[in-house]
């Protein structure tokens, strides 16, 4: 664990070298650039080492306000977990260096890389830490300094509406996860991780769903994900990337990580992830689907790729539940493998959005267009992120999306539940898989390509060396993943190796499969690569020539007649209307010469009406009825608290 | 050997086949109707031409062509045809088919988007709606199949003992499959009632308006892709009607390739007496597929044991 704390310590120093130098714009950025880096590749080899020889998992513990013991474990689940912490986040600063490029905000550029540091120590914790105060304490610091991360822009109004609105959703959750501990508590008495498994299992059933609703609403759970569409697009975009990328999957580290504690092969746990995988899978996509601004709609492609990885880990549960040896292992290999996976085509996704964000000045699809040729890496980059993203070979995304329909397949031999289970599971993945295709075909059709919609967007010009670089580093990942899987999915496989019940399979079979897979991948690109050249061959000497779009008869298009995303998404929408209500706001043509005419329409998230209308205002009016209490005289308050101790020391 | 010589053949024949149809719906409105081997003419005329390029389009535009028609070429590498084993096969490789035609797809789509023409993006919008919901249909064949008889790849699930076709234990249940395989097949293929290929008006179309501005061996690779991907579906359909299990290869071959044709002038006389549904219905209709195999996995849980 030495290596694993040197690290973290390098990183905070990168973090706390800003602070101190922000008056040297450049410096302060380059040297938080190195110190973080430096500080990340010395925790990814560690972090690697562990999984590549596997062994006895490192521990560590120190006393803490002599009541509490601070202990850390690095397993194989940590440390498949730290690789993409360690990986994401220095390429993410990297790619800040010329994100954030106002000298006059210096000192904020400077808290805010101070908070990244922050944020990426408090993830990598953890993913280590092996008991509840350990646990709640890195938990805490990773919402917070996230919080403070989302806020950068504060001016901003809707900056702060988005960074309350996740503060709630952060601290709404951790009570309920402090709750399941507590529960845990009454039953073990002690803070450790291991007495998990011997409380009743009854109680282990209350426990679950209370940290899967804590942790779930980190990670962006439907309807838990109300947040994520408002949190990223607010936050700065290499933000949005490391909390897309990395910190959401946290929420799905703790789920893990309460079932591998808790040790129980029931039905319910599985049934209960599975589903609501497939729900957030299918409705995060119709959103994505269904929103126009670019990083509101990554955000919500996230909550379909969380909605992916849990039916992963629903169909695993499952697999250990019924005792099938495949289902189990692929299911849940399948889900770390789409947690790697996703934290590299996310992040890659969100900067491209960066990217075009910071030269086009806006975020709509609607206003877009035409950005491939004016800004090449970007647009190449992105194509080959939504190729991932869309599950598509020969990329990263369909290999974790195999491994999970393969554990699915291995399921529909079962008899009555767990069969139709296993069956919806692949059925949603295609469902899933088909309406990705078209949400990224939008983004990069409408946005990329065609003509520019607005003079912003016709503008736009390449961004800086270090968001190319970062970008195509990340691009050429996705497309490796894909054409060469096998020591990425025996990484994952490693990764599951200290999970109970599971791990006694033996891969090798697949490893078949998987090879062949890549046979298949490599023989499409040959295949390709033969058919350009012959296309080549058959132009030889051919007139080419160039000319305006056929415009089926009609001589005057101007570029504002190109398809929009609203327009696209429509029909699509249409067919999933009773969850996804679209509000149309038209002022309508009613005199003979129609002055200005405005047109508004808007995807309602059911979930964010919902909350707010069933549990927000009453709560809101059952509070109110307290207001009294508030009425602002110190003294009272100070009273209170007396009163408070007063009343704990004589009952408790 | 036969591998090869069996998928060069079905390659050769796809677009002879396709011209059936075309002739089979002259022949019912009372025309004479083109040659026979009008698309091999076609392609050839296409194949000589050069081409234009719009001013708005990059080289994604390029790049659609030729990555929907390998796409298809794949799948087809992978297909036994008339109970001979096809150049390549594994255990799982339906997936990764099924895939790659999505990915032909989101290049064809974003191909036609790259046009910046208004009608393109309509068909684009359309043939991605759709086909998100004829790929649904397909999963959940690929599972009725894995649980009837554990297959995961097309070699296994029509050749060997346990192949599944009509003659098997589970037939009543592939009625129901051929029945919503034929719908996919017409949405897949944009025919009739779902596409039109035929009319006159863009606005009503959905493949064809998506590749008006391609040209010149561009088109021709998309033509022949089309007819690959007929082929495909109308094997698949093939191979569940009639297990291939004579000894004569060739008689094997012809009575397959006579079923091909039969399934195409069936395609033909759809196209002839029926109108294309008003884009709203078209939902419906492929979602009509869904229920019928959806159905028939449901019936599985009593009799699959």
């Amino acid at each position: 664990m030495d290596t694993f704390f040197l690290s973290l310590a390098v990183i905070i120093c990168g973090g706390v070298l800003p602070l101190i130098m922000h008056r040297h714009f450049t410096i302060m950025k380059a040297g938080c650039c190195v110190l973080i880096a430096a500080g990340c590749m010395l925790g990814f080899i560690d972090a690697l080492s562990l999984l590549l020889h596997p062994g006895v998992a490192a521990t560590y513990s120190l006393p803490w306000l002599h009541i509490f013991t601070l202990s850390f474990q690095m397993d194989s689940i940590s440390a498949f977990f730290l690789v993409p912490i360690f990986i994401i986040s220095p390429l993410a600063v990297l790619y800040s260096f010329h994100y954030m490029e106002k000298p006059e905000h210096s000192f904020r550029t400077a808290i805010n890389y101070f908070f990244n540091a922050i944020l990426i120590v408090s993830m990598a914790l953890v993913a280590c830490a092996d008991n509840i105060p350990t646990f709640a304490l890195a938990w805490e610091i990773m919402s917070i300094s996230s919080y403070f991360l989302v806020v950068y822009d504060y001016q901003n109004k809707e900056t702060r509406q988005a960074g309350y609105l996740y503060f709630i959703f952060a601290q709404g959750g951790a009570m309920f996860l402090f709750a399941a501990f507590a529960l845990i508590y009454c039953y073990t008495g002690s803070f450790a991780f291991t007495g998990f498994a011997a409380i009743p299992d009854t109680v282990k059933l209350v426990v679950f769903v209370l940290a899967f609703i804590g942790f779930g609403s980190k990670a962006g759970i439907f309807p838990l994900h109300i947040w994520l569409p408002y949190a990223h697009p607010a936050a700065p975009s290499h933000i949005s990337a490391v909390m897309s990328g990395v910190m959401i999957k946290m929420g799905i580290y703790g789920i893990i990580r309460i079932y591998a504690l808790l040790a129980v092969p029931s039905m319910i746990f599985g049934q209960i992830v599975l589903i609501v995988g497939m729900v957030t899978g299918v409705l995060g996509v119709v959103y994505a689907l269904g929103n126009q601004d670019v990083k509101k709609l990554l955000a919500y492609s996230s909550v379909e790729n969380i909605g992916i990885i849990l039916i992963g880990l629903g169909v695993g549960m499952i697999g250990v539940a019924s005792g099938t040896d495949a289902m189990a292992f692929f299911g849940f290999a399948g889900a770390f493998m789409h947690v790697f996976n996703h934290s590299i085509f996310k992040s890659l996704l969100f900067m491209g959005a960066g990217a075009v964000l910071h030269k086009a000045k806006t975020r709509s699809i609607d206003q877009l267009g035409g950005l491939l040729k004016r800004m090449p890496v970007t647009g190449r980059t992105f194509l080959v992120g939504s190729l991932a993203i869309s599950g598509l070979p020969p990329f990263s995304g369909f290999i974790g999306e195999f491994l999970i329909y393969y554990a699915s397949f291995q399921g529909i031999h079962l008899q009555r539940t767990a069969f139709i289970l296993s069956a919806l599971a692949i059925i949603s993945l295609a469902v899933i898989g088909g309406l990705a295709t078209a949400c990224f075909t939008k983004v990069v059709g409408l946005a990329f390509l065609g003509e520019p919609r607005t003079d912003k967007a016709a503008h736009a010009s390449e961004v800086g060396f270090s968001m190319k670089l970062t970008m195509i580093f990340l691009a050429a990942a996705c497309l490796l993943i894909g054409i060469l899987p096998e020591p990425f999915v025996r990484l994952a496989f490693r990764g599951i190796a200290d999970l109970p019940l599971v791990g006694t399979y033996n891969p090798d079979i697949f490893m078949d499969i998987l090879r062949n897979i890549a046979k298949t991948a490599a023989l499409f690109i040959a295949l390709f690569l033969a058919v350009s050249i012959l296309r080549k061959l058959l132009y030889w000497r051919k007139e080419v020539s160039a000319g305006p779009t056929w415009g089926c008869g009609f001589t005057r298009p101007t570029v504002r007649m190109q398809y929009t995303g609203t327009s696209y998404a429509a029909s699509m929408i249409d067919f999933y209307r009773p969850f996804v209500p679209v509000k149309t706001l038209y002022s309508g043509i009613r005199k003979i010469f129609p002055g200005q005419t405005t047109y508004h329409t808007e995807v309602i998230d059911v979930a964010e009406t919902n909350m707010h209308g069933k549990i927000v205002r009453p709560l809101f009016k059952l509070l109110q009825m307290l207001h009294w209490i508030q009425h602002g005289h110190i003294q009272l308050y100070i009273g209170y608290i007396v009163l408070t101790i007063v009343v704990m020391l004589l009952f408790l | 050997m036969e591998s090869i010589v069996s998928f060069c053949f079905a390659i050769l024949a796809a677009p002879l086949l396709s011209a059936i149809i075309m002739k089979v719906k002259a022949y019912i409105a009372g025309r004479k109707g083109p040659p026979i081997l009008i698309k091999y003419y076609t392609l050839a005329k296409l194949f000589k031409k050069g081409s234009v390029y719009s001013t708005s389009s990059s080289f994604v535009f390029k790049l659609g062509p030729v990555v929907s028609f390998c796409s298809v070429l794949m799948v087809l590498l992978f297909f036994p045809f008339a109970g001979i084993k096809p150049l390549l096969s594994f255990h799982g490789d339906v997936i990764i088919l099924l895939y790659l035609m999505g990915l032909g797809r989101f290049f064809t789509i974003i191909a036609a988007l790259d046009t910046a023409s208004p009608f393109e993006g309509m068909g684009a919008a359309r043939e991605a709606y759709f086909s998100t919901l004829a790929e649904a249909t397909l999963f959940v064949i690929l599972l009725l199949f894995f649980r009837l008889n554990g297959a995961f790849s097309f070699a296994a699930f029509f050749t060997g003992p346990t192949a599944i076709n009509l003659w098997s234990p589970a037939a009543s249940l592939l009625l129901l499959v051929i029945v919503a395989l034929f719908v996919v097949l017409l949405t897949e293929n944009s025919r009739v009632p779902v596409d039109d290929p035929a009319t006159h008006l863009e606005l009503t179309m959905i493949h064809e308006v998506m590749i008006l501005d391609h040209s010149g061996p561009d088109l021709a690779l998309i033509e022949l892709g089309a007819y690959l991907k007929l082929f495909f579906y109308s094997a698949f359909i093939t191979c569940l009607l009639y297990p291939f299990q004579l000894d004569n290869v060739y008689l094997n071959g012809l009575i397959f390739y006579g079923i091909m044709g039969l399934i195409y002038v069936l395609v033909g006389i759809t196209e002839s007496i029926m109108a294309r549904y008003k884009m709203n219905l078209v939902p419906k209709f492929i979602l009509t597929s869904f229920a019928l195999v959806f159905f028939a996995t449901i019936l599985t849980m009593e009799f699959v044991q």
